[in-house]
């Protein structure tokens, strides 16, 4: 009988982890994705007391081999890797998906990051194009013609009054 | 020798005739009741700066006609302003001076040198019952524009804006010129 030994990894972005198996190997044809946990199977086909949210199936891991999964909780996922497959799925292997994740991690912080600049952005030109209208408006009601003038990124609105 | 400086804006048409590079200058003595500006009435240090650093700055602004002095109270700085005011002039430059004070007030030797730099000038106290919205270059009406050089006359008033809006996604927006109505001074 082979026993489990759970590791932990500071892992908590789903998409990143996925993406990461990915890059070792483990792709989304590969991958079992369970929102509630459901339980891993070892090598003589026995369910096992663990469960995993992200399940790679025994036959994906290696003849002989047993599932490997990871469960979500509170830290982070929990990778659940037996003892007879820690000799390819190891701490070698642990810490290149680590390196692998915090690569897809970093990435994924600079795209929420650039959208998020993108929708201030886009924000700050929905209330200059507001503000631009109220000046029109007013300026209308008091008699005023409005002249723009663009210089970059800046909008310039002169209000002229034709009564000199 | 240096200016305090409140604010300066290196594009406007509505502070004289033509796109012009202006210069608000901190610390007024006359604190007219209505001011627009009355953060710049304090004499305390705002931001120091060298008659060549602002000359440079000035020089850097592409497209300009010339260079408004506004306040804040530009004849309380005189003496550094009538340096700046003739490098500027050597440039080929026009120099226009908002003042509170009358003519007849302006008689120190460094208000005379700054008078000499001056194209056009506007004296007077703002008067806030005197306001008014149909005189160029004026908040209220008691308020003089001379003419001092033979650069501009009465035409350059012809069709000059009264208020200018400056409207940024980047950065805070401002509103300059005479915006005397009481409608622009609600939140737009």
């Amino acid at each position: 009988m082979s026993a489990y030994l759970t590791l932990m990894t500071p892992m908590v972005d789903r998409e990143c982890l996925l993406q990461a198996l990915c890059d070792l190997g483990f792709g989304h044809q590969k991958i079992e994705l369970h929102e509630t946990p459901a339980s891993l199977t070892g090598y003589r086909g026995d369910s096992r007391a663990q469960v995993a949210n992200i399940i790679i199936r025994r036959q994906y891991v290696g003849s002989a081999s047993n599932d490997v999964g990871f469960l979500a909780t509170p830290t982070g996922y929990q990778s659940i890797i037996s003892e007879f497959d820690l000799r390819n799925f190891g701490p070698g292997w642990t810490q290149e998906l680590n390196i692998r994740y915090k690569h897809h991690e970093a990435v994924k912080h600079e795209r929420l990051a650039e959208e998020e600049r993108k929708r201030v952005e886009e924000e700050r030109k929905r209330l200059v194009e507001a503000q631009r209208r109220a000046i029109h408006e007013r300026a209308a009601k008091l008699g005023y013609q409005v002249k723009e003038t663009k210089e970059g990124e800046t909008l310039r609105m002169v209000l002229i009054k034709r009564t000199y | 020798m240096v200016i305090n400086v409140a604010r300066t804006l290196p594009k406007s048409s509505a502070n004289g005739p033509g796109d012009r590079y202006v210069l608000w200058v901190q610390g007024c003595p006359l604190a007219c009741p209505g001011c627009w500006n009355p953060d710049t009435w304090s004499f305390k240090r705002k931001d120091l700066r060298t008659i060549n650093e602002v000359a440079e700055d000035i020089r850097g602004t592409r497209g300009i006609e010339g260079v408004t002095f506004t306040g804040g109270e530009p004849f309380a700085q005189a003496g550094a302003l009538s340096l700046l005011a003739r490098t500027i002039q050597e440039s080929g430059l026009s120099v226009f001076i908002f003042t509170g004070f009358t003519l007849p007030e302006l008689k120190e030797p460094e208000h005379l040198r700054l008078l000499e730099c001056a194209d056009i000038l506007v004296t007077g106290r703002y008067i806030e019952s005197l306001r008014s919205a149909d005189l160029p270059w004026r908040g209220s009406s008691n308020q003089e524009v001379h003419f001092l050089s033979n650069r501009y006359g009465p035409e350059s008033m012809i069709g000059a804006p009264v208020i200018e809006f400056h409207l940024n996604p980047g950065s805070p927006n401002s509103i300059t010129g005479f915006p005397i109505e009481v409608e622009w001074r609600s939140p737009l």
